[in-house]
This record gives structure tokens, sequence and C-alpha cells, in this order.
């Protein structure tokens, strides 16, 4: 299959889809690839580099979309692109079906097929082409870089000759990927960073990655963002009553705030209110990565950077991602390529369209004609497992009593195993001659010290005590020598050669015991 | 010298084992202890040499000689992931010299009944102590006599076969013979039955056919346990080598014999209790063999294998801070312990955490992976048993699983119907990332398949261990 890729038109956008390493790879799969002219250029790749690696440059989009069975791209497609489209075409990219109706008609209409890269399902086999993450992840490293260029300090603290300057205190709001995208860019800056999320179970994210989390006092529950598919869901007015509380608490302290707060299919809710802007220090920088959606802030004017009156700069930027579009374009190419990769199961460069598979079809939002959006639940659940119900911690008494409990039934036992060995020898000494009952002493307790010894031996030194043990058993030497002397042939012929034998064992059982243990050596 | 002296230094010789023993605790101390045991050893033997109504001595000094000679050979050039076999093979010799003496036993009491009282009294040293036993001494050390001619048998085969096991010259699937562990009752009934005919008959023939049955039976139950079993069958062995020793020691009367064998056969008993523990499985259904009762389907595995090449390993652990290495029989298999070591000093020389997790029954005898670590130079203080080390995986960077697979098992814990649920097992997926180098994508010895492999935390890193490091050791800088 012919797979091409369009240049982006939207005003600003950087980044391409397919990258001249992506292409060797769709290549590998038994694809040939086709590019727009100048269409990776903003991104930092140009034409001579796709050219290098064997990708056909067309010189309109026209005519390349002529020349493809597929046509990949970034952002959602014009009406104009989705005209050219004809049957048996595949359109991926990013689609936003449900605020796109009309394009899907006209898809539809044209009987072509898309896949949809924001309706990637969220589930482990298909982090690989997850685009919404890896343009998160881009998006929340460069919001802290974004923040930093706008902020007058440094980040990390410092004792210098002309002073000590302090740390930056950075808070980020909301640890999706972005989020912790931030966190970690934050930290490794050496800010002191923390971090807010509406789902309690990310708090080990969050320190996992160095910052600290902001708990609320708050008695409820919040619901588990496994069941909404890892994402969060809407607040209890209560529960957004405490966090804004807290918020306010530390407002004045936070030098920069990152809000990555987004719930699907909704306004972005109100976090960081009006007031809490007015408390911060001058200098002090908010990014708000939900611009888009209308803010976390308020204040914020999507795609501008303002400063308020009090002096705290907001920044309202919804093209993080194409702000670093080589990076962004290596990372949506690789994602594409990946979902290319599972249409293509047999590498023979044969898309198999295959309804089936889940990602797949939840991807597609428009097949061969056919609307497909909505798509069903997956068949596997969620990311996150069910926590497990954990058994309720035992008080103090309960542990007591179970330790009690043990050691009466350790006692109980002890004494059962006694009576029985008691009885035992006694059954045997009552039969037995003197002369036997007095090896059979030494016996019993040679067995006592062998066992209080063995259990002191470090579990390293198994091997060697067994070859030990080995060479030692080897005394039944004295037993062959004993006989050896007898008056009979046939005996001293069998004691012989069993002396040979224990010859052997024990010098190579002790050899080999002093070989292992010349071995072991501390550093 | 008379019978006093030698029972004094054979008193002597039993301290000296049992230090020679208790030493094995450190590692340090257990340099020591080796020398205690090999005094031990050559007391006890002079002892007996110089003792009374002792003849032949010069023979018996150039046997032991030409049986050292051999020993010191086999002992220099074994390698160390052959030592399993060398264990088992000495254990056969053992149950062979065992069975040996209880025959001679046999022979010398006939001998003696055929003698008048004025021959009786010429005799000397063990003929004469049998000379002076009543009737029911007689019997009781005919008992003796068989339980350690019986013993002894089991020990022989048995190791037999598991040295064969174990060195690849006979198939280490478990195989039974069609009738199973009827044979073997049947053949223990047998034995019980020739017992009772030779109190009362003392010829030779009921002692042949116990030997015979004590033979197979060694042999057909060894070869019904699996490879994987192998840990607790070499221990087991040992033990029984120490019990055929003590039976020997009572019926010759003599208590070096049975202090010696009794603390050989504890110190066996120890070691397979400490590997069935660490199977959690119980003693019996390990020498019955094959896996317990699996009490429902197992769960299926969702999500895929992951393969990483050299270049994404070497990415991760140039960037790890903490690392925990798991090996097992693969690594032994491939001989790839000095890489190992190599990979580990490389890691360390840039300031790295790098510890090994041990799990009880890594390997093919208890403690083999200590021993080829230790002679790949690894030093023994960042080798760590399970029980030390399990709880530290939460903050490592990255697990290494090197030829590993049951002991690294989660399906142990997760899951209920798992043919091993229940036995302990190193958690090493709770690390950030874990890397398991692997042959292929098949399962282990036992046939269970490991969820470790779909984890999203685990990359896969096919082929022989060896060439797999050796492709990654240049690339760690």
């Amino acid at each position: 299959m012919k797979i091409g890729a369009l240049k982006e038109i939207f005003s600003g956008e950087k980044r391409v889809a397919l990258t001249p390493d992506s292409a060797t790879h769709l290549q590998k799969l038994g694809h040939e690839c086709l590019v727009e002219k100048d269409a990776g250029l903003a991104a930092g790749f140009s034409d001579a580099q796709y050219i290098a690696v064997g990708v056909e440059i067309s010189t309109t989009a026209e005519a390349l979309t002529k020349a493809s069975d597929v046509i990949v791209k970034v952002r959602p497609p014009s009406a104009a692109e989705v005209n050219r489209l004809s049957s048996s075409m595949t359109l991926i990219s990013f689609f936003h079906p449900d605020a796109n109706e009309a394009l899907m008609e006209l898809a539809k209409s044209k009987e072509a097929s898309v896949i949809a890269m924001d309706m990637v399902p969220r589930i482990s086999r298909a982090q690989k082409m997850d685009a919404l993450s890896s343009m998160a992840n881009i998006a929340g490293y460069r919001a802290v870089i974004e923040a930093g260029n706008n902020f007058g300090r440094f980040f990390t603290g410092q004792m210098t000759a002309a002073g000590k300057v302090p740390p930056a205190k950075v808070l980020v709001v909301g640890a999706g990927v972005a989020g912790l995208a931030a966190i970690g860019t934050s930290t490794s800056l050496g800010a002191i960073t923390y971090a807010f999320d509406v789902r309690p179970e990310v708090a080990e994210q969050v320190e996992s990655m160095g910052a600290e989390f902001v708990f609320l006092d708050f008695a409820d529950e919040q619901a588990d963002g496994a069941s909404t598919g890892g994402y969060a869901a809407v607040s209890s007015p209560e529960f957004t009553a405490a966090q804004l509380a807290k918020f306010r608490e530390i407002a004045p302290e936070m030098d920069i705030v990152i809000t990555t707060a987004l719930i699907p299919n909704r306004e972005a809710p109100e976090l960081w209110t009006s007031d809490m802007v007015a408390s911060m220090k001058p200098g002090s920088v908010i990014v708000d990565l939900a611009a888009e959606k209308g803010g976390n802030c308020k204040l914020t004017v999507m795609d501008e950077r303002i400063v308020t009156d009090n002096g705290v700069v907001i920044i309202g930027y919804t093209d993080f991602p194409s702000r670093m579009a080589a990076q962004a374009s290596t990372m949506y190419a690789s994602n594409i390529r990946h979902m290319i990769a599972d249409l293509t199961p047999e590498k023979d460069g044969v898309i198999v369209h295959d309804m089936e598979d889940d990602v797949i079809r939840g991807a597609t939002v428009v097949n061969a004609g056919e609307i497909t959006f909505p798509p069903p639940p997956p068949k596997i659940q969620a990311i996150a497992a069910k926590p497990k119900e954990k058994a309720p911690d035992k008080t103090p008494e309960e542990i007591r009593a179970d330790e009690i409990a043990a050691f009466k039934k350790q006692t109980k036992n002890q004494i059962m195993l006694l009576a029985f060995g008691a009885a035992l020898i006694l059954l045997v000494g009552s039969y037995a001659p003197p002369s036997f009952m007095q090896h059979f002493i030494v016996f019993v307790l040679s067995v006592f010290v062998g066992f209080q010894v063995i259990w002191n031996v470090s579990h390293s030194l198994h091997t060697p005590l067994m070859a030990v043990t080995n060479a030692i058993s080897s005394i039944i030497i004295l037993g062959a020598l004993l006989q050896i002397g007898s008056t009979s042939f046939l005996v001293t012929l069998l004691a012989a050669i069993s002396v040979f034998i224990a010859g052997i064992n024990i010098f190579g059982g002790f050899l080999v015991t002093r070989r292992m243990l010349n071995m072991f050596q501390k550093f | 010298m008379d019978m006093g002296f030698t029972f004094a230094v054979y008193v002597v010789s039993a301290v000296l084992f049992i230090l020679s023993l208790g030493g094995l605790s450190g590692q340090e101390s257990a340099k020591r202890a080796v020398w205690y045991g090999i005094a031990g050893m050559a007391l006890a033997v002079s002892a007996t040499l110089l003792g009374p109504g002792f003849g032949l001595w010069w023979l018996s000094l150039v046997l032991i000689a030409a049986g050292g000679l051999i020993g010191y050979q086999l002992a220099s050039k074994v390698e160390m992931t052959q030592m399993p076999e060398l264990v088992a093979g000495m254990h056969a010799l053992v149950g062979l010299a065992a069975v040996i003496v209880g025959f001679n036993t046999h022979f010398e009491l006939v001998n003696i009944a055929s003698m008048d009282d004025t021959a009786k009294k010429m005799l000397e040293g063990f003929s004469a102590l049998l000379a002076k036993k009543s009737n029911v001494e007689i019997n009781i050390l005919r008992v003796e006599t068989t339980l350690g001619i019986w013993i002894g048998a089991v020990t022989f085969t048995g190791s037999v076969i598991a040295y064969s096991k174990l060195a690849g010259k006979v198939t280490s699937i478990a195989t039974k013979l069609p009738g199973g562990h009827f044979l073997n009752i049947t053949a223990a009934i047998l034995s019980l039955l020739s017992v009772f005919w030779y109190l009362n008959a003392g010829e030779l023939l009921p002692m042949i056919i116990l030997t015979t049955m004590a033979l197979f039976i060694g042999y057909h139950l060894i070869m019904g346990i699996g490879g994987a079993d192998m840990p607790v069958v070499v221990s087991m062995l040992n033990s029984y080598s120490g019990w055929a020793a003590a039976a020997i020691g009572f019926s010759l009367g003599n208590d070096l014999l049975i202090v010696v064998g009794a603390l050989v056969g504890s110190s066996g008993a120890i070691l397979s209790y400490i590997m069935c523990k660490a199977m959690n499985r119980s003693f019996v259904r390990v020498i019955l063999g094959g896996f317990g009762g699996i009490s429902g389907p197992q769960m299926e595995i969702e999500g895929e294998q992951v393969a990483i090449e050299a270049e994404g390993v070497a990415s991760v652990l140039n960037n790890a801070d903490s690392i925990i290495i798991i090996p097992g029989y693969g690594m032994a298999v491939a001989q790839a312990q000095q890489s190992v070591s190599e990979l580990v000093r490389k890691l360390r020389a840039q300031g790295k955490n790098v510890r090994f997790a041990i799990h009880p029954v890594a390997g093919r005898l208890p403690g083999h992976m200590n021993v080829l670590l230790a002679e790949a130079r690894v030093p023994y203080d960042i080798v760590m048993e399970m029980d030390e080390i399990n709880d530290d995986f939460p903050d490592t960077d990255v697990a290494i699983v090197i030829g590993s697979n049951d002991i690294v098992n989660p399906a142990a814990q997760d899951d209920p119907n798992s043919p091993i649920a229940g036995m302990p097992v190193l958690e090493c997926w709770k690390a950030k990332h874990v890397l398991v180098s692997k042959r292929g994508q098949g399962t282990g010895y036992s046939g269970i398949e490991n969820p470790l492999f779909f984890k999203e935390n685990t990359r896969m890193f096919y082929g022989n261990a060896k060439e797999s490091l050796d492709k990654l050791l240049p690339l760690i800088d």
C-alpha cells in the first residue's frame, strides 16, 4: 500500500505525521511512502532527508491524495481534505469525532475509512499508538520550559558567593500524562514540586516522580479512575470546595502553577480562581494546559500570554506539541507507524482492517462508508486492575493473641513429639538388649546434635555442606577397615573394594569442598 | 594399642566432625571447618589402622592412596556447574560401600557360625566381637545389617540415576514404568518379607533378593522425579547415605559410624525440608513425583511478550541506579556466570548498587547458584537470600532475570489454581523494569506459563544467556 503524509494546513502547525525514520519502518512492513513537498520542513525534516530513505515527494496535496491508499496527518482534516478522499482510502489522523460530525458524514459519503488517533482505547496493548499520551507528555515538558522562560529566577536553590537563591516552588494540578511529565521536568530542574490530583491513587506515581502530593482533608473516597478508563471524573461540590480551600491556602507560596485538569467531553473545571491569582507574588507564572477547553483559570486567554495587574504571567498556549515540532513529529509518526503495523498483521504491505481487534475497532470512526462511532466498550477492561480488598489490619491485642496461640500450638506439638518419641524408645528398650541400647542412645543424641548444628548453616553454603557431609559419610571406611583383616578371602576382597571406594570419596569430598570455599570471597 | 585408646580417638574425631558442620554457618569460619573435618577423618582412620586386631594395614594404605588419587583428580577437574552431578555420584559410592560392608558382615557371621569354640577364641578384632554375641544380639545384628544394605542399595541406584539425570545422560523428565508406585510398594513388601526370611534362615539368598529389590526401588523412585525437583532428591540421597552409614555402624557396634551417620542423615533431612518448604510442596509429593493437584483452570494471561535488543538493555542498565540480578539454572546451563560477573563488575564500577537475589531452589542443588557466583568471583556480600531482598524490589530500578522461570512466577501469588500456588517467589515484577534473559518463548522445566513475561514493565532479552551478555558487555559504559 502507498502511505502518503499531507502537509499540515492549520496555521502555526509545524508537526508532520511521517518522519524519515518512521518511513523506513513502514517500508519494512511492505509499504511505500509518499510525502507532500515541504511537509516536514517546519519540524526540521527536509525533503532531501525523505528522498534519502526512498520516500517519494508529491508537489501538491491533490496529487498526493490521488497516489496514496492511506493518508496520514496530524490535525483533524479540513472539509477540502476529506472531499479529496475516495472509496477504499483510509485516513489516519486526530479527528475529534464528537465535534466533527459533519466531517464524518462527508467521509461516509465518500465511502472512505477514518481512523482517529484520539480514539485509540487506553489499554496496555495500545500504549505504543496512544498519540494523546505522547502529545500530552510533550505538552507537560514544554509547559515547564515555557514557565521557566517567563519566570525570572532559577528553578533550583543555590548558595552562591553572590548570595542565596531560594528554589522555585512549582504546583502541578492534575497528574495525568502531561502532569506527570511536567512534574518530572520540574523536579529535574531542581524546583520544589507539589502536585495535586482528584484521584488519590496517583499519589504514588506523583511521589515516584519526586514531587510531593498535596492531600486534602476530605473523608469521602473519590471514584476510582480505573472505572472511567483512567481519566478523572467530575468531583462532588463538597470535594471541590475542600480542594479550592487547599489551593487558596498554598497559592501565595507558589512561583509556578501548571494546570492540566481536563475531564473528557466537558469544559475544563475552574481550579485556579481569580482571587488565587491575585494572592500570588508578582513575577509568578501560570501555565494553563486546559486553555483549549476554557482553561482551569478563568483569566486564561486561549493562545495568548497575558500579564495580570499584579504581575502574574498567564500562558494559555494550546500548541505546545507543535512548539517542539521535531520531538512531537518523531513521537506522533512513531504512534502512526505502530498503528499501521497493527493494520498490517502479515507484514506484507496489505492493510487488513480487522474490526474484531479492540484497538482498531475503537479508533475507527468511519469504516468503508459506514459511521462506526461511538465504539462499543472495549472487551479488555481498563488499564488498572481493581484494588484488592485489603484485610483489615490487626490490632495489637489480636496480634498478641495470635502469637500466644501459635506458641501454645508449638508447645503442644513439641510435647506430642517428645511423648511419642519417648514411648517409642521405651518400647525398643523393653525388648532390645543393653548392648544395643548403648548404641541407640548415641544415635539419638547425634541426630539431635545434627539438627541443632545444621539449622545454623547459611543458605549460601548448602552446596559445600553437602560436599563435606558426603566426605565424612565415607567414615564407612572404618567398617571396611575392620573387616579387611578377616580370615575369609571373600570378605577381605569385598572390604578392599569398599576401602578403595571410600578412599575416593574422602579425598574427593574434602578437596572439592575446599575448592568451593576458597572461591567465596568478600568484596 | 588397646581398645580404650581407639575409643578416645573416636570421641575426638566425633567432636571434630560436629565442629566441621557447625563451622559452615559463615563463609570465613567454613574455611577452618573443612580442616576440622579432614583432621577428624585422618584421626579416625589412623586410630582404626593402629587399633587392636588389625591386619593388612599396608594393603589398606595402598588402597586408600589409590582411591585418594582418583578422588583428587575428580575434585580438581570438576567444573562448578557440574557440582550437582559430582555430589550425586559420590553419594552412590557411599551407598555402594555400605552395601558391601553389610554383605561382609553377613559372610563373617556365616563364617563364625561354622567355627567351634576353640577357633572362636583365636579370633581378633571385628570377628571376635561377632563371636561373643548372644542369639538375640545376632538377630538384632541381622536386622541392622539388612537395614544398612537396603538403605545403601537404594542410595546407590538412586544416586546413579540422579547423576545421570543431572549429567543429561538420562532424560530429566519424570518417567515411570507401567504400574508406577504399585511396583515400588510391591518391591518394598518383598524386601520386608526377605528380612523375615533372612532372620529365620540366615542364608545368602534372601539377602540378594532384598538387595535387588532395594536397587530397583532406588532406580524407579528417582526416575519418576522430574529435573526441577533435583535439589530435593540430591539432599534426600545425602540423608540416606548418612542413615546407611549409621545402620552399618549399629551392625558393627562402632559408635563413630553411628555418630557421623546420624549427623549426615539429619543434615540431609534438614536440607530436604528447606528445599520442600521453598517450593511449598510436601516431601511426600516431591518423592511421589509430578506436581500436586490442579484445582481449576489457570488464569488467562493477557498482554504480549515484548522483546528487547542488547542496545535497549544497555540503555536501561546505564540509566539505572539499583539493580538486582536473579540467576537460575539457565545461567548454569549457558555457563554465563563469568559474563554475569563481568557485567556486575562494570556496573559496580559506575557506582550502581548491584545485588543478587538467590531463591532457595534456584539451580539443581541446594546453594548451587552461590557456588557458581563464587567461582566467577562475585563477592558474597552482595549475594542475598530471598527473605533478605524480597522487600527491596519496589525500590529497585531494574531486575534482571537470567535463566530462571518458576522462582519468579507471579502466578504463585496471584492464581490460586496455579500448580505452584503458594510457593514463595522473588517478587521481581515490583521493580520498575524487569529484563528477562531467556532462550525462547517456551515455558520452563515445570511447563507452567509465566505471567511475568507478559507484564508491562517486562522486556524479553531472547537468546543464550552467555551470548546475550557478551553482546551486552561492550555496550555498558
